[in-house]
């Protein structure tokens, strides 16, 4: 039962695992602490996974368990090995399909959403996943209309770094 | 185009990247959790038998000890009465910490899961204070029945003059103030360390319900 258990939990996550590696994107900033939380999540997903029901999505069941893994669970990894950046790996990769100002912008743009708070990355990411402000404001545990105030004042925080 | 779109664009395309396999996951399932509250558990665990052993100890080991709560409680029922009422409530603090952590959901909304982690800590910091005030009360009480009631001590304590008494008196409370103290900073930083995060996360959320 357990084994049958885990063979379908981890078919699962295997399907959805960008939702996890998403989450630790917008929440870490190198690849140690990247896996450290992928695997905090993981841990945590299965933990909770017996007691979730089919009749809600596994992706929506997910962004619940990972959002809140990475917002109050989770303790940063004292392995702070400085490594290299994502982004810094990214970008050199993309040079190749995107012109030089949207490359430019898009990287302002990740180091700006860095540096936003726990709270406010968690709007970027649910607005990110089109999420509508009921699943926001659901997560969260906030009013839909806090929601939607607070993730104006974001878009707009954005808006002046792009454009300054 | 806005700076969330242009985001939204490339964060579409990120998905396809960093696939973990099947064979990946499998060992991630047995390794162990550092979550805040499975650290809170183990140290809710240890507050717990920590208390319940400087409360019972002496009273197992050390014969000498007996003697003197028998001299100072010569009623029998008081002690009976204390130890019971004392047990008792330590059985109520490990029920309220049992119900707190089967409260602890990762399902709920990321507020009401941290208000639930504060409420299990919040029993904890009750069940130290209990703790410190039973241990100061003894103190105090075991103070009192030691001038009056035990022979010895109550002529020693005759001959010293009140300039004397007023020193005494003064270190004791001295010291019992450094000590509370030193346990109120353990505490702040053992807790103040482990929900740091959690604590700043929360008054965010609040912040955002005050606007």
């Amino acid at each position: 039962m357990t084994k049958e258990l885990e063979h379908s939990f981890v078919e699962l996550l295997e399907k959805h695992q960008n939702i996890v590696h998403k989450v630790c994107r917008l929440y870490t900033n190198n690849y140690d602490a990247h896996n450290d939380l992928f695997q905090e999540i993981t841990i945590q997903l299965w933990k909770a996974y017996p007691k979730f029901r089919g009749d809600a999505k596994f992706s929506t069941w997910m962004y619940r368990v990972g959002l809140n893994t990475a917002i109050t669970l989770y303790r940063k990894s004292k392995r702070s090995i400085k490594t290299q950046d994502f982004q810094g790996v990214e970008f050199k990769i993309k040079a190749e399909y995107y012109d030089d100002t949207e490359e430019e912008q898009l990287k302002v743009l990740y180091k700006a959403v860095h540096q936003l708070n726990d709270i406010e990355k968690a709007l970027v990411f649910l607005y990110l996943e089109d999420k509508d402000y009921r699943e926001i404001s659901e997560t969260l545990g906030i009013t839909q209309v806090n929601a939607r105030v607070k993730m104006n004042r974001i878009k707009t925080k954005l808006r002046t770094i792009l454009n300054p | 185009m806005d700076g969330l779109d242009l985001l939204k664009k490339d964060w579409d395309k990120e998905s396809s990247k960093k696939k973990l396999s099947v064979k990946d996951i499998y060992p991630m399932l047995h390794k162990k959790s550092s979550s805040i509250v499975k650290i809170l558990f183990y140290i809710s665990l240890a507050e717990l038998v920590f208390w319940v052993l400087v409360n019972s100890l002496p009273y197992f080991t050390s014969d000498s000890y007996n003697e003197r709560l028998d001299l100072v409680f010569q009623n029998d029922y008081i002690l009976t009465g204390l130890t019971i009422t004392s047990y008792a409530i330590i059985l109520l603090f490990v029920y309220l910490l049992y119900k707190s952590y089967k409260s602890i959901s990762i399902t709920d909304s990321a507020k009401n899961l941290m208000e639930s982690i504060l409420k299990t800590r919040k029993i904890i910091k009750y069940y130290v204070l209990y703790n410190l005030i039973a241990a100061g009360l003894s103190l105090i009480i075991g103070f009192y029945y030691a001038l009056h009631n035990t022979p010895n001590t109550a002529i020693d304590f005759s001959n010293i003059s009140d300039k004397k008494m007023a020193l005494i008196i003064f270190v004791i409370t001295l010291i019992t103030a450094i000590f509370v103290l030193v346990i109120w900073l353990f505490y702040k930083l053992i807790y103040g360390l482990l929900l740091k995060r959690l604590n700043r996360n929360y008054k965010e959320l609040k912040k955002l319900e005050m606007d």
